[in-house]
């Protein structure tokens, strides 16, 4: 019996490469003897709480360790930065036509965003090199993504920015899992 | 003392739990034993948080068991006291003694 697969792959993307194999086991142990004991619904129930109230904890002690600060590092190198030139770039076409400045972006200027995010995000994963790190690596760059949106000068759509933010870790993850298949 | 080296209620809590879990003193039944005790409903993260700090100011050391199937094949830690350790806890107990040397309780004014 498996703990439920999101709450997992949360910790995993949280706790630091020391700390999730102890702290994973830990919970996977616990979850057994709860299902055992009172059902899977409520073992599962216990888990996921778990995770939740434990992430910011975990994240912080990665952030001590200066493990996450190399996630944080080539996220913000890799996605939020190039998000963020583009939006300069983009502010700059506006500005120079006449009567468009000030107006909202045609499709064409947020899908060559939503590319850019993409293949940077998926050089981000190519590079991690274990399961841990790319879950990091994806949660750091959706976190990045999420960031730079919110950052850049033109008022992006929900959809666009959800759309932005969701293709970030999975293009990340999709091409670490190509990469370890081949 | 230094200042930090004070140990904080929490890190007083887990050293007392892994004191009493002995040779079986690791995340889980930290947790575990912190909770039968205390009745407090304590995270992973922060019995893990906890223990790694008082790793680090040298209070207890922490060793690898081989990974096992009922922890999904995953290695477990388990901590232990040190010298040090053992003498921080005498030292707080004495202080929290001290502290409680002459006070009557129940409290006047509080829940009875």
């Amino acid at each position: 019996m498996k703990p439920p697969a999101l709450a997992r792959f949360l910790l995993l993307a949280v706790a630091g490469e020391h700390q999730a194999e102890f702290v994973a086991g830990d919970l996977h142990e616990e979850f057994l003897l709860l299902c055992a004991a009172r059902g899977r619904p409520a073992g599962s129930r216990w888990y996921v709480g778990q995770v939740l109230r434990s992430a910011a904890t975990l994240l912080g002690m990665r952030f001590r360790s200066g493990e996450a600060a190399h996630l944080v590092a080539a996220a913000v190198l890799a996605v939020a930065m190039p998000l963020l030139l583009l939006d300069r770039l983009w502010r700059f076409v506006y500005s120079q036509i006449p009567l468009k400045d000030g107006l909202e972006r045609a499709p064409g200027f947020w899908a060559a965003n939503l590319i850019c995010v993409c293949v940077c995000a998926a050089v981000c994963g190519s590079l991690a090199s274990s399961v841990h790190r790319a879950l990091g690596v994806a949660l750091a760059s959706a976190a990045a993504a999420a960031c730079a949106l919110w950052w850049g000068a033109a008022a992006t759509p929900t959809v666009i920015a959800g759309l932005v933010i969701a293709a970030a870790p999975v293009s990340s993850l999709a091409v670490f899992a190509w990469r370890r298949l081949r | 003392m230094p200042k930090g080296e004070a140990l904080g209620e929490f890190e007083y809590l887990v050293m007392l739990a892994v004191m009493r879990l002995g040779a079986d003193a690791y995340g889980m039944r930290v947790r575990q034993e912190i909770a039968a005790r205390t009745g407090r409903d304590v995270t992973i993260g922060a019995v893990y948080a906890t223990l790694e700090r008082l790793v680090e100011k040298g209070l207890l050391s922490a060793s690898l068991s081989e990974p096992t199937a009922e922890r999904g094949g995953r290695a477990k830690r388990s901590f232990v006291l040190t010298g040090v350790g053992m003498e921080a806890a005498n030292r707080a107990r004495r202080d929290l003694e001290s502290m409680l040397d002459g006070l009557e309780f129940p409290l006047p004014g509080g829940p009875r």
